[in-house]
């Protein structure tokens, strides 16, 4: 009975994929928008033209273009996460040596669109934000894989048994953010952007290291 | 930077009654900045126009751009002006450390007093920095990179007096720290954390990022 009145009332499959279609087209538009022109350079006006959508359209599916951008990054980092996921528990090496590779798997996945990377990390400051909205610091993902990594080390004795994990996770991922203005001042590239981060993440754990 | 503060006008030129003229402009720049403060604080740096900062200074357009180039050139005098008088009261904190992290640390806390009451200010300006266009402009104003300067001295003077060892990697270590300041900010502006608790993290970032520097 409730399942009949769903299907009468509900949105016909058809009208359903429709706006999947939509929404995807949209998604792929922004991508490129905000990969060429920067969060601030890019305006949902031109995200429909270049999608061939409506404006009205788009504000049926998405809220706000921080909100857009927000799909665009979950949708492009989800396969990410699947392989760091399955590859992590078995990274073998010492505390320093696995946040290495995580963090340059992250740099050398996220430098090839990097202006879209630095449009996510400006949108985490945008005004008109949604609470839908994702922006780069609200996903734990990347929170959790080294809040893990961190952890291992403090189990297996290689770092202070006294250390505040969280505090010691943000300081990783405030060295992992900051070291993307590299990109915007000195124009670098995946390899320099690993190497600046490696050189942090032996000054960090040398820090974390228990005093002889 | 082509604006001039009052102050430093005072003090280098000979005494001589300014025209009329150059009062006025003076004051209209002054009323223009006024309004584009708090127009940036609340509406933010893409939410703020020239139009409604005219509006709210009761000028036209075409009085603003008089003065200022575009909208960029008025954020970065604004920032400006904030990052000189914040330097002066980060050097002033750094004098009253009793050793090295203590003096960055207050250095961290005089900047987060200092936005404290500014902190919708801050946050227009962390956005304007990360994007690719106005970012290097803003990230490379000279009393921006005053404050990676102030942290270097910091360090030097704790390896001349001993406190850190030789190889202390001050370069490093200096851009770390500035990192890791800015950083917390994202907890001030969206988690209203107070400055109790920001001092308490910085404490023990600072402690981190010094700890393989000490020497013995």
């Amino acid at each position: 009975m409730t399942a009949d009145v769903e299907t009468i009332s509900g949105p016909t499959p058809a009208r359903q994929s429709q706006k999947e279609a939509t929404r995807q087209r949209v998604v792929n538009a922004a991508r490129e928008l905000f990969d060429t022109h920067g969060y601030q350079g890019t305006t949902i006006r031109e995200i429909a033209r270049h999608a061939g959508v409506a404006v009205g359209s788009v504000f049926t599916t998405f809220a706000s273009k921080g909100e857009i951008l927000s799909q665009v990054m979950q949708a492009r980092i989800d396969p990410l996460y699947a392989e760091l996921d399955r590859v992590m528990p078995h990274l073998h090496g010492s505390t320093l040596d696995r946040l290495r590779t995580m963090f340059a798997v992250h740099i050398a996945f996220e430098a090839r669109h990097m202006r879209l990377f630095l449009s996510h990390i400006a949108a985490a400051y945008d005004w008109t934000l949604s609470p839908v909205a994702r922006p780069y610091g609200a996903d734990r993902r990347l929170m959790d894989v080294v809040r893990g990594c961190v952890e291992k080390g403090v189990e297996d004795g290689e770092l202070r048994a006294d250390l505040d994990v969280a505090d010691v996770v943000t300081l990783l991922m405030a060295a992992y953010a900051w070291t993307y203005r590299l990109a915007i001042t000195s124009n670098a590239d995946a390899k320099g952007l690993i190497a600046a981060m490696d050189r942090q993440l032996a000054l960090i754990v040398e820090g974390l290291k228990p005093t002889a | 930077m082509k604006h001039i503060s009052p102050n430093l006008v005072a003090a280098d030129m000979p005494v001589r009654a300014p025209t009329r003229r150059a009062l006025a402009k003076q004051q209209t720049r002054l009323k223009v900045l006024a309004a584009a403060r708090k127009l940036f604080s609340e509406e933010g740096y893409e939410g703020a126009t020239i139009r409604d900062i005219a509006a709210a200074a009761g000028m036209s357009t075409g009085a603003v751009f008089a003065n200022f180039s575009d909208k960029s050139d008025l954020f970065r005098e604004i920032m400006s002006d904030d990052m000189e008088v914040l330097n002066t009261a980060m050097r002033d904190a750094a004098t009253r450390g009793r050793n090295v992290e203590d003096a960055v640390l207050k250095v961290f806390m005089a900047g987060y007093t200092f936005y404290k009451s500014r902190l919708q200010l801050a946050r227009a300006a962390f956005s304007v920095s990360w994007d690719r266009d106005g970012g290097p402009t803003l990230r490379g104003l000279p009393s921006g990179m005053a404050f990676v300067d102030l942290f270097t001295e910091q360090l030097n003077a704790a390896v001349e007096r001993g406190e850190l060892s030789q190889e202390a990697e001050v370069k490093l270590r200096s851009q770390m720290l500035f990192d890791t300041y800015l950083s917390n900010f994202a907890q001030a502006i969206f988690e209203g954390w107070s400055l109790d608790a920001l001092q308490t993290r910085a404490r023990e970032q600072i402690r981190i990022l010094l700890a393989g520097a000490r020497r013995g």
